[in-house]
């Protein structure tokens, strides 16, 4: 039972290596009335086929899709940034997709979706970091912090590659340090 | 009861973390590899019971990575099961003499599936 209204408007998981795992456990466990999307920016091969939402669909019957330039983005919905392109959102609800230089090696690069995303929703913004091999994300999650959203770190300890949670976990103001088991959990309670 | 063993080739890191995640839930002990360099050391070395082998498998493809197992007395008899999207997927893994095929993207359960029914209890 949800205990207080929610401000939540956006969710954004970010992860590299070892990072499915935690998304998967996450997906299966998550209630189908969530009141914003969930946004995944997982770094992987440019080449990479689209298979990654086709996997994940098979864990949930909310609708997982891979975004596509200017896909507007509807609550109880998860997608996924798709190989090579960075995400940027124009509005709460539209993005756009953008295949300039990469960043921190990546494209998609989560400190890009992070840093855009914080401009246009503020408070109302969760930024996820989870397990990964590069400090992507970390220079986003400290913006999110400025503009008064919420940071969640996976706990280094529980990572598969504990690189990205470690450079998070020392550089910015967190407001959680989550194990993957309870991610679900805490969204739910959202 | 000893672990069945399942040797994964596969370039795509996604692929390979998400199946591995499915098959070690699934009782399995799982080896992955994104190339096919070394194939018959990588075989030899785990024993899997059964090899998932993908077409676009660096080095030197799933076709002839196959055939170079198919061909080597100790390990023949190893069943292979060929992934691609490709739509030639039937003449390929003919070709290849893989002894099953599963077309990307595949559905988890009827991998798992197709898995269970090459190895032998």
């Amino acid at each position: 039972m949800k205990t207080q209204m929610s401000n939540t408007e956006l969710i954004i998981i970010g992860g590299s290596a070892g990072s499915l795992q935690v998304i998967m456990e996450m997906i299966k466990k998550i209630d189908e009335n969530m009141n914003f999307p969930i946004v995944l920016v997982v770094h992987r091969k440019a080449y990479s086929t689209s298979i990654l939402p086709t996997l994940l669909q098979q864990f949930t019957s909310m609708k997982v899709i891979e975004i596509e330039d200017k896909t507007e983005l509807q609550n109880n919905e998860i997608y996924i940034v798709p190989a090579d392109y960075h995400l940027l959102f124009e509005s709460k609800n539209t993005v756009s997709l953008d295949s300039s230089e990469k960043m921190n090696y990546s494209r998609p690069s989560i400190d890009v979706t992070f840093k855009s995303a914080a401009e246009i929703f503020g408070e109302n913004l969760i930024g996820v970091l989870l397990s990964g091999a590069n400090a992507d994300g970390v220079e986003g999650l400290k913006y999110i912090k400025k503009n008064k959203g919420k940071v969640w770190i996976q706990n280094p300890e529980t990572a598969e590659v504990d690189y990205m949670p470690k450079q998070a976990v020392g550089q910015v103001d967190y407001d959680l340090l989550i194990e993957p088991r309870d991610l679900a959990e805490l969204i739910n309670q959202l | 009861m000893n672990k069945k063993k399942i040797l994964i080739f596969d370039d795509d890191k996604v692929i390979l973390e998400v199946i591995s995640i499915i098959f070690e839930e699934g009782g399995y002990d799982v080896e992955i590899s994104e190339t096919s360099h070394d194939i018959i050391q990588k075989v030899s070395a785990f024993q899997p019971d059964v090899i998932l082998m993908d077409n676009w498998i660096p080095n030197i493809g799933g076709v002839e990575a196959t055939k170079l197992l198919k061909s080597h007395e100790e390990y023949k008899n190893i069943p292979v099961i060929y992934v691609t999207a490709n739509n030639d997927i039937v003449a390929l893994a003919a070709s290849a003499q893989a002894d099953d095929y599963v077309a990307k993207p595949f559905n988890l359960d009827d991998l798992e599936e197709k898995v269970a029914k090459h190895i032998k209890d």
